[in-house]
């Protein structure tokens, strides 16, 4: 772009007053805000020992659960929307036809890659059958890569934990089962 | 010559042209959304979707007469003086009205549906429907039905179109398939006992414009947005289908046929369709090895283009064997590569494997007994460089005169029943024998070097069908880790720099074999008839097909 | 002669020790004032090793170290590798030598500790009668170090890291002596010592009677330790680094520790030149050879306090202040500073010349009432002049120029003016 394009808007500097020229009282005034912030309230949260507050779990974008209807089968039904709306390419399915008379299609495999995911939500967002859910756990950690690629079961599992603190999202928001 | 009017675009038409409104439509750029009608099958204007208005321009008033009703472009033929309409309020209000009856009926079960992301009934919905809904959901599934060992019918997704019924009717004249019943309960089925069992079964779950067929080998394997389409030919037999290989992340997924009016038309066989399971066989060989005390050993890539051409050097006369399933750019980088080394290397065609009769469709489509694809490609640089054609054989008998020390064997069949002991025996006595295949045969264990190569579906060049036709291929994946396609090896071994060029050495080619002179400009998407000067000459009919 | 050998060994390991313990602990400082002042907690968890207890982060700065000392000592292959590893050894030495002259405390009491004949005094070379100059000297080759290391690493940034160091350290050592010379004036010696001697004596600091030359002092030093606001010769945000972009390991940390360094060295020396160095009325004395023990403590008390206090305000101005542009350094340093501590440097000059007249006339408080008009006059002044409020529009490349005093005619208004 060049200077003088027209749509560039200069902007001058305020003028200074004496004040300001002085320099000194500016100084002042700058210590008297760190001063007042030195001995002020610290927001820092030690973790392990004090939980951090999770204001509104449901909107809260933690580790990954899948599903499981009344049944206690999982809810996926393989669509790969999620895969597809997933911007860093880490959720990996592999369908199949489901062992049920009910549903046609179901996951065989699911995984997410817990270290390639973003936590954007667009999984959830996504998801036509509200399989897919994040919660509002945030301290994954493991020892290894592949101990982090949470597999189906494992994603199941989340939702054995989970499901008593944070019932499924669809229901929460109002919406029909 | 007529001129028909579309939507105040002129279109001329040609005096021995029948075509009707769709058609006459997408010469003038327009579409017309339609699922009934199909090119290659007869009209039946079910679906009402291609609804128009249509009138006539008096030729010498030039004043236009619009018919009140809409018709169905489909079954209107667009005569000179023919006018359609396609994009007024009556016509989109059609449209709209088309699509929500066909919706009503119509399960909502898109994130499972196979057809997702090429479906006609969701991308008319986008462009032509309307965008609130007067009726309750159905439920989210399908009941299911097999129609035969290839295809299975999602009753509830049907919108009646009856391609797949006229298909089996005028196409392939099994007649397997038919309506039941009557008004909004009609349904596919087959009789029963007489379930869809043609050998071009797959093309009804093409055909359908919703997920009504799906395709079994594909079903639930891959959502088609992801997968990526490479134009290709099919090399399960000599006819030289055309189709799009489509593949996600190297991996093959399903071909699907590709228009090509002077071969394959719109089809293709479930031969050639399920035929490219080979291409992930869990025994596909990889990575090169020699054969050295007593037993087979891995050695690099890099080793093996090194100490190749030293040993054929210093082995005496040598042996070629160019396989049918090797493309014209191959064959001819290989007969470079022997000759240059021995320039009275004999030459010979690989084995051509023939299974029963050729088979012929009632509309013409004809499977071929010869399962290979390139025979004729073969034949045409054998006769330029070799002179007499000599089959496989005729090279065992050359074998057998002990003249030979060394031999080029080229596989890349789908399966490894093309030689056996016997044959194994024949070219024990060799020095040093080179086989380049994909699975492990008789001959590759007797090998010196196995070299694993390459399938059809990673190969870049160009076959020759029964028809003398010269069809391009691109490579659609990249072969397994350890496996060289075979037109890589030749590339290097012939020390071209960088990556093999499939049109570098067709032009090479075309310029040296006359028969090929034709290829120098390159080949259309449709394909090179070689014959094109000799048919003029003998005014024969064109193909077959 | 060995008994003075030992002595001097004895006070060398004491400051040594206390420096390099104090710099590893004023790392720490500075993290937790950073955190407090961002509402943070800072550094809390590192505590005894092999243990559990935490003692406030208190062995952060062990943990630092070991980190240091275990860290790979990459050598990039492009540097000058003889350069490369003199220059943090140059800066080190040069920041640790300064100490020689400066006093860490008053004197001992007279045979206070016994076996020992003559009197004591807290400074490693005693009596060593041109002190400031030698700290001149010596902090001058400070830049050596930074622009040895920014040209050896062969690395544009740090090579445009230690030009500005070396521009800005050049630049601020001018304002410096300046106020350094009033200083002197006053006291007539070049001593440290003399300085605190003659602030205790008159029980005067000379930041009363020196306003001008105490704020010139203090802003000198800043810069001369490259603190914020004119930390440009590591600005991270544009330089990545600065000089030690390229370094890692042992020799980082020996640059880390010698910027530390300098600001200790600051901070004494504007405690000692300015703030009455170990004085303070009513608890230390004022005499510079009777001393009772007390005193004597008390006085390194004192100084270490007012030391701490000056590192603290370094610290919180560090959070308080963003940076200079480096033409706004320039001009602070050239259009501003000199002036001042020439202002400065003539008025201590005319008040030691006429000193009995100004006194009788004045008396000491009306001298430094004068002291301090004269600094308001003159701070005033600068602040009219304003050298630093410069044209921030974009300059124009020339071919735009060119272009517009060919179209003069079309055009009524240029274009950076239109609003």
């Amino acid at each position: 772009m060049k200077t003088d394009d027209p749509s560039v808007r200069w902007i001058d500097e305020p003028k200074l007053g004496l004040t300001g020229k002085m320099y000194l009282p500016a100084i002042i005034q700058g210590l008297a805000v760190t001063t007042k912030h030195l001995f002020g309230p610290k927001m820092t949260v030690s973790f392990p020992e004090q939980r951090p507050e999770i204001g509104n779990p449901l909107i809260y974008r933690g580790v990954h659960r899948l599903n499981k209807d009344e049944q206690g089968r999982v809810k996926c039904v393989a669509c790969f929307l999620c895969a597809t709306a997933c911007p860093a390419h880490c959720i990996d399915i592999i369908a199949a036809p489901s062992p049920w008379p009910d549903r046609d299609k179901y996951c065989e495999s699911f995984t997410i890659d817990e270290l390639r995911c973003i936590f954007c939500g667009m999984c959830e967002e996504a998801c036509p059958v509200d399989a897919v859910e994040l919660t509002s756990m945030f301290d994954l950690t493991g020892r290894s890569r592949e101990e982090m690629i949470f597999d189906k079961e494992k994603l199941l599992s989340v939702y054995d934990q989970t499901k008593d603190a944070e019932p499924m999202k669809s229901r929460v928001m109002g919406a029909s089962p | 010559m007529g001129t028909v009017i579309v939507d105040g675009i002129e279109v001329t038409v040609g005096d021995n042209e029948r075509l009707n409104g769709i058609q006459a439509a997408e010469r003038a750029g327009i579409d017309v959304p339609h699922y009934c009608w199909h090119p290659g099958l007869s009209v039946v204007a079910s679906c009402r979707m291609c609804l128009v208005e249509q009138g006539t321009k008096d030729p010498t008033t030039g004043k236009i007469t619009m018919i009140p009703k809409v018709v169905p472009a489909c079954q209107t033929p667009a005569k000179d003086g023919t006018v359609f309409v396609t994009n007024s309020d009556k016509v989109k209000q059609c449209r709209a009205q088309v699509e929500e009856a066909l919706l009503i009926d119509h399960p909502i079960d898109c994130p499972i549906c196979d057809k997702a992301g090429e479906c006609r009934l969701q991308d008319y919905y986008f462009e032509h429907g309307q965008q609130e809904r007067r009726a309750d959901l159905k439920p989210f599934h399908s009941p299911k039905r097999d129609m035969g060992d290839t295809v299975t019918l999602f009753v509830d997704r049907c919108v009646m179109c009856t391609r797949c019924v006229r298909f089996t009717r005028e196409i392939t004249g099994t007649s397997e398939l038919m309506v039941t019943h009557r008004g909004s309960h009609e349904e596919i089925d087959v009789f029963p006992g007489y379930p869809l069992a043609n050998k071009m079964s797959g093309n009804v779950v093409d055909l359908c414009p919703v997920g009504a067929l799906g395709d079994k080998d594909f079903m639930y394997s891959q959502r088609v947005w992801f997968m990526k389409s490479h134009p290709g030919v099919c090399t399960g037999c000599s006819t030289g289908c055309n189709i799009d290989v489509e593949e996600n992340q190297d991996r093959v997924y399903r071909l699907t046929p590709r228009e090509n009016m002077h071969v394959n038309q719109w089809w293709m066989c479930d031969e050639g369709r399920y035929g490219y399971h080979h291409v992930h066989a869990e025994d596909r060989v990889v990575g090169p090895r020699r054969f050295e005390g007593g037993k087979h050993v891995n050695v690099e890539w890099t080793t093996v283009t090194a100490e190749l051409k030293q040993k054929l050097t210093a082995a005496g006369r040598l042996g070629a064997v160019l396989s049918p399933h090797l493309t014209v750019e191959e064959a001819y980088l290989l007969i470079k590569f022997i000759r240059g080394i021995d320039p009275a290397a004999v030459l010979a065609l690989g084995p051509v494997p023939v299974v029963g009769t050729d088979e012929r469709f009632p509309n013409g489509f004809t499977i071929h007994a010869e399962k290979a694809p390139n025979r004729r490609g073969i034949e045409i640089l054998l006769a330029h460089f070799g002179g007499k054609i000599l089959s496989f054989a005729d090279f065992q008998k050359e074998l057998d005169a002990k003249t030979i020390r060394a031999a080029w064997v080229s596989g890349g069949y789908k399966k490894s029943d093309w030689n056996d002991e016997t044959t194994a025996r024949k070219f024990a006595g060799l020095d040093l024998l080179v086989v380049q295949d994909m699975f492990a045969s008789p001959l590759w264990n007797a090998a010196t070097y196995q070299l694993p190569g390459g399938s059809f579906a990673e190969r870049d060049g160009s076959y020759v069908n029964f028809q003398d036709r010269l069809q391009a291929v691109k490579s659609a994946v990249r072969p397994p880790v350890g496996a060289w396609v075979e037109g890589q090896l030749y590339w290097r071994l012939l020390e071209r720099p960088g990556l093999f060029q499939s049109r570098k050495a067709l032009v090479e080619a075309a310029t040296e074999v006359p028969a090929l002179h034709l290829a120098i400009e390159g080949i259309p998407a449709t394909g090179l008839d070689l014959n094109v000067n000799k048919l003029a000459e003998a005014k024969t009919v064109a193909a077959t097909v | 002669m060995l008994a003075i050998s030992i002595e001097a060994l004895i006070k060398i390991a004491l400051l040594m020790g206390g420096l390099m313990t104090g710099a590893a602990y004023f790392v720490l400082l500075e993290r937790w004032i950073a955190a407090w002042v961002q509402d943070r907690k800072g550094p809390n968890r590192v505590g005894v090793p092999l243990t559990k207890i935490k003692l406030f982060g208190l062995g952060q700065p062990l943990a630092d170290g070991l980190k240091f000392i275990f860290k790979e000592e990459h050598t990039p292959r492009h540097v000058d590798k003889i350069l490369f590893t003199l220059a943090p050894i140059s800066i080190l030495a040069a920041a640790l030598a300064i100490y020689a002259v400066i006093p860490f405390g008053s004197v001992l009491p007279k045979d206070g500790i016994p076996g020992v004949s003559h009197q004591i005094e807290l400074i490693v070379a005693p009596g060593i009668d041109v002190g400031m100059i030698y700290i001149f000297a010596l902090s001058s080759i400070a830049v050596y170090g930074v622009i040895l290391g920014g040209w050896a690493s062969n690395s544009k940034y740090s090579l445009l890291g230690g030009l500005r160091s070396s521009a800005q350290l050049i630049a601020y050592e001018l304002p410096m002596g300046l106020a350094i010379v009033g200083v002197v004036l006053m006291t007539g010696s070049l001593r440290l010592e003399d300085v605190i001697g003659m602030q205790a004596a008159s029980g005067i600091w000379t930041a009363f009677s020196q306003p001008l030359g105490f704020v010139i002092f203090v802003v000198a030093s800043f810069a001369e330790a490259a603190r914020l606001p004119f930390d440009l010769p590591e600005a991270e945000q544009e330089l990545v680094g600065g000089y030690h972009t390229e370094y890692a390991g042992m020799r980082l940390i020996v640059y880390l520790i010698a910027e530390f360094l300098h600001m200790i060295t600051a901070s004494f020396l504007i405690a000692i030149l300015f703030l009455g160095g170990w004085h303070f009325w009513g608890i230390t004395g004022s005499s510079t050879t009777e001393v009772t023990w007390f005193q004597a403590i008390a006085r390194i008390v004192v100084l270490n306090i007012k030391i701490f206090g000056i590192i603290v305000f370094f610290m919180m101005i560090r959070w308080s202040w963003p940076r200079f542009r480096f033409d706004q350094l320039m001009s602070l340093a050239w259009k501003v500073m000199l002036p001042l501590g020439l202002v400065n440097l003539v008025a201590v000059a005319c008040l030691v010349e006429y000193q009995p007249a100004l006194e009788s006339k004045l008396g000491a408080v009306g001298i430094t009432a004068s002291m301090w008009g004269i600094a308001l006059v003159a701070w005033i002044a600068a602040g009219i002049f304003a050298p630093l409020h410069s044209d921030n529009t974009a300059r124009k490349d020339s071919f735009v120029l060119e272009a517009e005093s060919r179209n003069r005619g079309l055009r009524t208004t240029a274009p950076g003016q239109a609003t």
